[in-house]
Parts: structure tokens; C-alpha cells; sequence
């Protein structure tokens, strides 16, 4: 049973690669080998490729000074942030709130079975994250350092024991959620909330260790010894990678107590949790008169419903909104450092300051990409929009219009703030701000555009379409790569004809390419909408 | 009110509807009925413009479904064998959201969803979001916005499962007051003894062709429905 149990999660995980849920067939070995090769470029050519040389920058200094236990613990820390900010987002829907608890639960299956197969997928969700971090650094100290016995032994158990590790936390996580869950009302905000300080976390962490790390290579020794002296299970932590045969013992030791408390919390409270129905308060129902929408303001009333009702949605497809004003104000904050220096860095380049801050304004507007899984989103409940006296084109035009507000509304704000502090003449003003809202919206279209071409109707899990779709990686990289085009060229080239010309063929390019995706949506995006 | 000319649905090598032709008029109710996988969801889903057919033609009080798909999605209401309605919202926004989209005014939507919630006994779990709702209360509330608009041909697919006695009763004497009010009646269902009491007119499909159609008389004769049904499938193996 557990054999089948687990064919069944890899298959749910997996699924996207193998199977066309728009043609309802398996994919032909062609696509199986394309999807294949998108996912090994992102994961292991853009992520390991990072963290692959931010290891070759720390690994030789560190082991040259005898510190390789130090750089086991910096890369060791940073999978297993990693690992916990890749999987923690989905932890408690993956283990408590599958579709097809009912049905498992129903069948004569133990339920330790059940909790393993749902493990596995949180597991391997953490290892992929963990691994694209902790796996280059591993190859590169094997590279950097004489291989021997027993620190290719101690690399692979560290990479076991960070995975492990990530487990325990991101099922500790998902547990204390799931707690929350049962008692708050409003709890996809607050979810999202918590989730959002998390995040503000990381970020400041990972510029702290930016700096961190330049000081930490000039003075290797002095804080190896003080880390070494003050917090000794650190020092044992990464001598692991350096084949420390006690230090794999102990903490081999300990990850596997941790493991055991935690697989007993689990197996205690996994029933009571998957089968309990939140007791929130019920709501009272007092009638009230309501206000007439027209029929497409209702369409995009229910899309935003959607959106708020969900945190996993809103973190995976909405941060924009957050990183939008918070990075303007910022920049505004500090734009007496910020622009000199980008005069001092660029000056050769004239006006690069109003291209480089529109291309990043951009790049935050791309972390909004609400429109790409709005249409699996719809799932069995899509017969309701279809059988609505409303045309299949409002119904995509509703799910674009959200990313839209949501998007424009902020991306104008922090535009118009952002003129203040270019000092900039009127027409690159107005250019700026046009090309940035102009952006926002070839990004609603190409993500709508993707939702349709790639939609899924037949997921369990709200994981699926949200973490586990081509559409949502195609339209994050998609729409992130224009964005840094936008200032990339003009750096390269771009500079030669000035921002006013420069902004012109941007706008110009991007309405083009709007003006495509949209005449596709309405068109051919229609008849694949009715098709589903 | 509704007429179905040769429809004919193919899924690959399959037809899972073969040139279906139907015709109901004003007033009556209308029983479709036929063993799991005989067609009549897909007939029914082809017939609310929500699955595309090969050939054929539906019209809704004379216009074509496929040249004016809204016109006729204006005038009708559907209920699929299963409600999946939109779990984040609550069921009065559900119920708002469709009063919405068919453009009911405030007073007029406040007083039919006093009148049908108070009938299926749903008033106080209005403010509770949908996921909340167990099979019957999404049944329920999903019946209520299919009445919402008032429409004048209401179309449902195994409209009584998951419903408990009261509301099963409860929405066949709604059913007869619709008919009553000049709208018509098409529905599924496996229950034949529901089909045989309800129904002025029935037809019986058997891989995707109509074996028998008319008034329950025509069809039945001096037997039960269910007599004839199982003689028919038994003839037509």
C-alpha cells in the first residue's frame, strides 16, 4: 500500500511533466524531455549557478585558512533558509489539506502510510531547494580540497541530515500553522502576513550576510575562532562536510531525535487535524441591501475574492504589490546615496538612472503574476463562469483586469513618487511612467496568456497550479528577464540614442507585444477557455 | 422553450451523444433518464453552452445557442450532478455574485433570497463561506441562485442527490410552480420513481440515442416507469 501510496504522491508531484491535463493524454517524450530541461535549467543552471559561485568565492580562502568547517556552516545555513522559505509556503496544505484526505482516509490504509506519502512530497520539495544551495557547494570544496573517504562520507551526510532537517522545521511550521488555522477567522491575511515577516526576514538577512561575507573572508580566523569558542555546535555542525566522523555521529544523532519528536507530534495530531473543521465563530447572516455591480465588475469581484481568500495565492503570485511601495519608499528614503551613486557608477551612460529605475520597478511589478493560475484556478467550479450569461472574453478579461489594478494601481504611485527624486525634464517624466504602467500590462496579458495555454483544471491540491504549473515559472522568468532586458540593453547599446528614444522603443516594443497577446486572448484564447 | 435538434457529441472514436432531438414546451416538466454514462450530461452540458458539439442545434424560445449564446444563458439556470460552487466566497456573496451577473436589482434579489433561503432553511449559514457547506447546503444554495433570476427554463443534472426529504419536496413543488408560471423543466435523474411521479414528459437515452420519448403515459402505458426503463435496456443491449 505504502508503495502505492507514494507512487501516487510522486505522480501527483510530477504530474505536470508527464501528463497534458489540457489534451487529457500523456505528453509525448519530446515535451517530457523539454519540461525536463526548463526545470534543470532554472534549478540547477540559474539557482545552483548562484549559489555555485558565491561557493567558489568563499571556498578557497576559508579552507586555504583551515576554515572549512566555517563554510560548511555559511552554506550550510543558506540551504536550509532556502529549503524552509521553498517548501514552508506549502507544508501545511501539502500535509493537511490534500483533496483526497477524505478518500485515503476512507480506505483500509494506515494513517502512518498516509503521513509518509505526504512527507515525501514536503521532503522532496525542501531537498530541491536545499540541494540547489548545498549541492554546488559540496562539488566545489571537493574540487577546491583534496577528496578523501571520509569527507565525501561527511558531504553526503550533511546533505541528508540539511534535508532532513528542512523537514523537521517545515513540518513544525506547517504544524503550528495548522493550529492557527483552526481557531482564526481571518486567517489567509494572517497567514500571509506571518508568511510576509518571514520573508521581510530572509531579505534583510541576505543583505546582512552580503556584507557579512565580504568581512568574513578578510577575517577568516578571527571570527572562526569566535564562533568556534562561543557556539562550538556550529563549529561540529560544519566539520561535518570536512568528514568530522563524531560530529556526523552526534548530529546524525540529533536530527534523528528531532525527526522521532516531530513524527510523533505528526502522528498524534495528523487525524485530529485533517479531519477537523475549523472553529472559528460562526458568522452571522444579517440582511442587508446590496449594491448592483454590472456583470464584469462582479466577474472581477469574485477573481479578487479568490485572490485574498488564499495566502499561498497571494504569496506566490502577489508580493509585487507589497515590494512595490516598500522598495520606492526605500529609494526615496535614500535617494541622496542612491542616486550620486548611480551617477558615479553609469555616468558614462547619460540618463541611465530613469531606464535602470524603470526596468527595476519592472522587475517587482513581475513578482505579481496573479493571472497565470487564475484559470486552473477555476478547476471544477469553471461550469458556473460558463454557463453565466457573460462572454468567455469577459471572463479573461476579469482575471488580466485584476493583475492590472492590483499591479497599476501601486506601479503608478511608486512611478509618479519616483519622478520626484529623478529630476528629470517633463517628457522623460511622462515616458517613465508610461513605460512602466505599459509593462504592468504586457505582464497581466502574457500571464493570462499563459494561464491559458497551460491551464489545469484536475489538480487536488491548490499546490498544483500555484507551485507545480510551467505557466507560473514561464511567467515569473518571462516577465523578471523583459524587465532586466529593459535595463540590460541600455547599458549594452541602449545609451547611444538617450532615455527619450530609449523609452520610446520600449513602449513602443511592449505595446506591440501586448497588442499581440491580447488579440490572442480574445481570439484564440477564447476557444481554449470553451474547449476546457 | 427548448428544442434540441439533432445533437450529436463525439468525444474521439466515441459518440457520447448520437443525433438527440428533443422538443420542450412551456410548462412542462421534462425527465431525462438513462444509465451512468448513456449521455445525458453531455447532452444537458451541450444544451447550457458549456460543452461544444459536433453537429445539431439547441434553441432556447427560438434562438440557436450557438448564434446567440447569451441570449439563451440569459433565460435558463443549470445545476450540475455536482455543485462545486466557489468555496472561498460566503454563500451570500455567491448568491450577490449571480444576482450580479443576471443583473437583479437589490430589492428584487433581497426578497427572493429572504424567500428561497428561508424555504430551504439556509438564512443563518448565508455569512459561512461555501467550503464550510456540506453536499446538501451547496445543493441548496446553488438552487437558490438557479431561482435567483427567475428563469425561464431551468436545466439540472440529478438535481436530488444530497438533498434531505424536506428540501427533495421542497424543490418539487418549486419545480411545478415554475411550470405553473409558463417556464419549463429539464432534468436527469436515476430515481425513477421521482421521474415517474414529476414529470408530465420523459425521454430515455441509452448510448447517447433517444430509444423512447413523450407523456409519462406514452411511455409507461400500464407499467411502471421503471418496468419499461428496465425492459428497454434490456431490448436495446
Amino acid at each position: 500500500m505504502l508503495k502505492f501510496l507514494l507512487k501516487k504522491q510522486l505522480m501527483e508531484i510530477f504530474r505536470m511533466y508527464f501528463y497534458d491535463a489540457k489534451k487529457n493524454r500523456a505528453r509525448s517524450k519530446g515535451s517530457i524531455i523539454a519540461f525536463f530541461a526548463l526545470f534543470v535549467i532554472i534549478m540547477v543552471g540559474l539557482l545552483g549557478g548562484m549559489f555555485a559561485f558565491l561557493s567558489s568565492v568563499l571556498c578557497e580562502p576559508l579552507t586555504t585558512a583551515g576554515m572549512g568547517w566555517l563554510y560548511f556552516v555559511i552554506m550550510g545555513g543558506l540551504a536550509i533558509l532556502l529549503g524552509i522559505f521553498g517548501s514552508v509556503f506549502n507544508t501545511y496544505s501539502g500535509l493537511y489539506r490534500a483533496k483526497d484526505n477524505d478518500l485515503l482516509l476512507s480506505m483500509p490504509i494506515p494513517i502512518n502510510e498516509i503521513m509518509i506519502a505526504r512527507l515525501l512530497g514536503v521532503y522532496l520539495m525542501g531537498l530541491m531547494y536545499s540541494g540547489v544551495v548545498i549541492i554546488p557547494a559540496i562539488i566545489v570544496y571537493w574540487i577546491t580540497v583534496p577528496v578523501t573517504f571520509a569527507n565525501v562520507v561527511g558531504c553526503l551526510v550533511l546533505l541528508v541530515l540539511i534535508s532532513v532537517f528542512v523537514l523537521v522545521l517545515s513540518c513544525l511550521i506547517g504544524w503550528i500553522v495548522a493550529k492557527l488555522s483552526a481557531h482564526l477567522k481571518s486567517k489567509a491575511i494572517i497567514t500571509t502576513l506571518i508568511a510576509i515577516l518571514f520573508i521581510v526576514a530572509y531579505y534583510v538577512f541576505y543583505f546582512a550576510a552580503v556584507e557579512a561575507i565580504e568581512d568574513l573572508i578578510n577575517n577568516a580566523a578571527l571570527y572562526g575562532g569566535q564562533i568556534k569558542d562561543a557556539a562550538y555546535g556550529l563549529y561540529l555542525f560544519g566539520s561535518i562536510g570536512e568528514g568530522n566522523w563524531f560530529a556526523m555521529l552526534l548530529f546524525s544523532a540529533i536530527v534523528a531525535a528531532m525527526f522521532f519528536v516531530m513524527w510523533y507530534v505528526m502522528h498524534k495530531s495528523f487525524l485530529n487535524i485533517v479531519t477537523s473543521t475549523p472553529q472559528a465563530k460562526k458568522a452571522v447572516y444579517r440582511e442587508k441591501t446590496a449594491k448592483q455591480n454590472s456583470a464584469f465588475i462582479a466577474l472581477v469581484k469574485k477573481e479578487l475574492a479568490r485572490f485574498t481568500s488564499n495566502s499561498s495565492y497571494m504569496l506566490n503570485c502577489g508580493l509585487g504589490i507589497l515590494m512595490l511601495p516598500l522598495c520606492t519608499i526605500l529609494l526615496v528614503i535614500n535617494a541622496g546615496t542612491f542616486m550620486p551613486v548611480v551617477d558615479q557608477v553609469f555616468g558614462a551612460q547619460s540618463g541611465i538612472a530613469v531606464v535602470l529605475l524603470c526596468s527595476g520597478l519592472c522587475m517587482l511589478a513581475s513578482m505579481n503574476d496573479i493571472a497565470a493560475p487564475s484559470v486552473s484556478f477555476e478547476g471544477k467550479s469553471l461550469w458556473i463562469a460558463r454557463s453565466l450569461p457573460v462572454t468567455s472574453w469577459q471572463i479573461l478579461r476579469a482575471k488580466a483586469w485584476l493583475q492590472l489594478l492590483l499591479t497599476g494601481i501601486p506601479m503608478l504611485l511608486c512611478a509618479v513618487c519616483l519622478v520626484f527624486i529623478l529630476q528629470v525634464d517633463a517628457l522623460q517624466a511622462i515616458l517613465f511612467v508610461v513605460a512602466c504602467l505599459a509593462c504592468v500590462a504586457l505582464f497581466a496579458l502574457w500571464d493570462l496568456f499563459l494561464g491559458v495555454r497551460m491551464a489545469n483544471l484536475n489538480w487536488t491540491n491548490e499546490i498544483t497550479p500555484l507551485k507545480q504549473s510551467g505557466n507560473i515559472l514561464l511567467a515569473i522568468f518571462g516577465s523578471g528577464f523583459y524587465a532586466i532586458a529593459i535595463g540590460a540593453l541600455y547599458l549594452w547599446q541602449g545609451y547611444n540614442i538617450g532615455p527619450v528614444m530609449y523609452l520610446t522603443a520600449c513602449i513602443a516594443v511592449t505595446a506591440i507585444l501586448s497588442a499581440f497577446f491580447y488579440l490572442w486572448l480574445k481570439s484564440r484564447g477564447v476557444r481554449l477557455l470553451e474547449a476546457l | 422553450m427548448l428544442r434540441i435538434e439533432n445533437l450529436t457529441k463525439r468525444f474521439g472514436e466515441k459518440t457520447a451523444v448520437d443525433n438527440l432531438s428533443l422538443h420542450i414546451a412551456p410548462g412542462e416538466i421534462y425527465g431525462f433518464i438513462g444509465h451512468n454514462g448513456a449521455g445525458k450530461t453531455t447532452a444537458i452540458k451541450s444544451v447550457v453552452g458549456i460543452q461544444q458539439f459536433d453537429s445539431g442545434d439547441i434553441f432556447i424560445n427560438g434562438t440557436s445557442i450557438l448564434q446567440d449564446p447569451l441570449a439563451c444563458k440569459k433565460q435558463l439556470a443549470y445545476i450540475p450532478d455536482n455543485p462545486d460552487l466557489y468555496d472561498f466566497m460566503t454563500g451570500i456573496k455567491y448568491l450577490n455574485f449571480i444576482a450580479d451577473v443576471f443583473a437583479v436589482s437589490p430589492e428584487v434579489r433581497q426578497e427572493r433570497i429572504r424567500e428561497y433561503a428561508g424555504r430551504f432553511e439556509l438564512t443563518s449559514d448565508l455569512a459561512q463561506p461555501i467550503a464550510t457547506y456540506s453536499h446538501g447546503m451547496k445543493q441548496k444554495l446553488a438552487l437558490i441562485s438557479a431561482w435567483l433570476h427567475d428563469p425561464k427554463l431551468i436545466i439540472m443534472d440529478e438535481p436530488f442527490v444530497g438533498l434531505d426529504p424536506k428540501a427533495a419536496h421542497l424543490l418539487k413543488q418549486m419545480m411545478r410552480e415554475v411550470c405553473d408560471n409558463g417556464g419549463a423543466i429539464f432534468f436527469s435523474t436515476h430515481v425513477l420513481e421521482v421521474a415517474e411521479k414529476l414529470c408530465d414528459k420523459v425521454a430515455i437515452i441509452k448510448q447517447g440515442k433517444l430509444i423512447k420519448s413523450g407523456t409519462m403515459e406514452d411511455v409507461k402505458g400500464d407499467d411502471s416507469l421503471e418496468e419499461v426503463f428496465l425492459e428497454l435496456e434490456a431490448d436495446n443491449a
